[in-house]
């Protein structure tokens, strides 16, 4: 009887602890959702409330009406969908022979990646600025494309090999019996089986470059500057605007919280795959 | 060739070249321009140095001191992520079917962007309005708001800037050592129990054991992540207070672009970017590999 009760209290000492550990990992996120609500006076009160007394938009109004900060969210928008985009378009065949053709060329490529992913990108970043300066990309869309597209290529390199290896290889000898190229056989047989694996990549490489600091730092100043910079330049500009930045910092990250909320369960997948293999 | 290889080439050849050119070149140019005194607005004019830059980068105390602080940084940030995310992983899996939940609200921060992640914590660490500071009173821990400066404070910085990475990737930890628990077979955790180990016996011989490959990717993929922090701690402090939470990358951001000093930024980059992939190769061979044997 004793023992059933020891366990009982047991599990609801487990229960109380992970509710208080969720709760509290909860609690700095919700701070700042609360604090881009309060109207802008309240924001910097002394000392600070953790509600708001007051319920006011002013700080989205004065970012997404009276900043760059649109601008910037399209630049970012634009950047993403085109890394995105171009990261696939060369990371798929590669992955695919690298996976179902293997042989000393394709184990080395992957190697490479690899090696790739531990690189800072501070010590790519240097370079990178002076070969864009002298293609004339520096500050421009393309240029912080291709920037972003350098680390989203080995990242998507190495999640797309993952989902490849679950295909058999009979799929393509399949299709070639019945008349299909190996190339015809990659694009209208392999990549149609390989949909979510390729979405779960894009997803990941959106969210890279959409996340993407110190390449946009380095390699924008003006015309192509990226939502991330912008926030950054509220904190040092404008001194103390913590409403704005608030606010700035919500809608920012809103649409990401929305989408790991919503397919959290492909994106712990993906990330558990890239940590294993990356 | 055959129709095979020329087939593998084709489809390899545009990712290799893209690779190559934008960061095989750009490594090679980087380890070229390390060897030069050139400056950042001027690449073209420069002048041969040697290893000079080198013996610089070796020799100077301020980029040491950033040094050392880049490994304060990711010990301190990888052992409470990890103490953090492996006793969350234990919970979660001890109430099982139920932390459904709870793991939805710590797959929140995984894709945070962490210029967010930095200015929420700055906001909440800063003097005068910072929320945790009050907090700490309302609990007694101190006494006054003012009894502990998280970012002013030269010794302590360094520190503070680091419970933003925490908050931001103990999910990380936390889910993936939940993967990594789950797929041990109940039936021998079961075994060890009839055996009569003791829980902690059981964790200890069996548990962890079991979790060692899991162990590996997080120290390694959070360890090198940590190592190249630059967004996260430039957004609290841009390195300051004089220079007291300056990582490596931010020391060879600031030669770059503040000094314009492009030869001797590449000399760190440089030894940067090959202590990285040298650690990196050292943490696979050691824990990875004698995991498999």
């Amino acid at each position: 009887m004793t023992d059933v009760n020891q366990r009982d209290i047991g599990k609801a000492m487990i229960n109380a602890a992970a509710l208080v550990l969720v709760l509290s990992y909860a609690l700095p996120y919700v701070y700042l959702l609360m604090t881009s609500l309060k109207p802008a006076a309240d924001v910097q009160q002394i000392p600070p409330h953790f509600f708001p007394e007051s319920i006011s938009f002013e700080n989205f109004r004065e970012v997404l009406v009276n900043s760059t900060l649109p601008h910037a969210f399209a630049n970012s928008l634009i950047v993403a969908v085109l890394t995105t985009i171009l990261s696939l378009i060369l990371a798929l065949p590669a992955a695919y022979v690298a996976t179902q053709y293997r042989r000393k060329l394709t184990v080395v490529f992957l190697l490479f990646a690899l090696v790739t992913r531990m690189v800072p990108a501070v010590s790519l970043g240097v370079p990178l600025f002076q070969l864009l300066k002298s293609l004339g990309l520096l500050d421009t869309v393309p240029g912080l494309v291709l920037a972003h597209t350098s680390t989203a290529v080995p990242l998507a390199l190495l999640l797309l090999a993952a989902f490849f290896e679950g295909i058999p290889r009979d799929l393509e000898e399949a299709a070639r019996m019945d008349g299909c190229t190996r190339f015809q056989a990659f694009r209208k047989i392999i990549l149609p089986v390989m949909k979510s694996g390729i979405a779960i990549t894009a997803l990941f490489s959106f969210i890279a470059s959409w996340n993407e600091f110190l390449y946009a730092l380095l390699l924008t100043s003006e015309n192509s500057k990226t939502a991330p910079i912008v926030i950054a330049e509220y904190n040092s500009v404008f001194g103390l605007a913590w409403g704005p930045m608030t606010a700035a910092a919500v809608v920012y990250s809103l649409p990401v919280i929305a989408i790991t909320l919503a397919l959290q369960k492909q994106i712990i997948g993906g990330l558990t795959f890239g940590a294993v293999k990356g | 060739m055959s129709s095979e290889n020329r087939f593998v080439l084709g489809m390899l050849m545009p990712a290799a070249l893209f690779l190559g050119l934008l960061v095989a070149y750009p490594i090679c140019l980087l380890i070229y321009n390390s060897l030069f005194a050139v400056k950042t607005i001027a690449p073209d004019v420069r002048e041969w140095v040697g290893l000079a830059n080198y013996v610089n980068a070796l020799t100077s105390p301020r980029i040491a001191e950033s040094a050392a602080r880049t490994i304060k940084y990711s010990v301190f940030a990888l052992a409470f992520e990890f103490l953090f995310g492996f006793c969350a992983a234990l919970l979660f899996n001890a109430i099982a079917d139920k932390s459904r939940l709870h793991r939805t609200v710590f797959a929140l921060p995984l894709m945070v962007p962490p210029i967010v992640a930095g200015l929420l914590w700055r906001f909440l660490l800063i003097g005068n309005i910072g929320i945790l500071n009050y907090g700490l009173v309302a609990i007694g821990l101190i006494r006054d708001p003012g009894d502990i400066q998280w970012l002013s404070d030269q010794d302590l910085v360094i520190y503070s800037v680091a419970f933003a990475d925490i908050w931001l990737t103990t999910s990380f930890v936390a889910l993936v050592s939940y993967a990594g628990l789950t797929n041990i077979p109940k039936d021998l955790i079961e075994a060890a129990r009839i055996d009569g180990a003791n829980a902690l016996r059981r964790f200890w011989h069996v548990t962890l054991p079991m979790m060692r490959p899991v162990i590996a990717v997080v120290v390694i993929v959070r360890g090198v992540d940590a190592a190249k922090t630059f967004d996260l701690i430039w957004i609290q402090t841009q390195g300051g207070p004089a220079h007291s939470s300056e990582v490596f990358s931010m020391n060879i951001y600031q030669r770059m672009v503040r000094y314009g000093d492009l030869g001797s930024a590449s000399a760190s980059a440089t030894l940067f970017l090959f202590v990285m992939i040298l650690l990196a190769a050292l943490a696979y061979w050691k824990i990875w590999r004698s995991a498999h044997d």
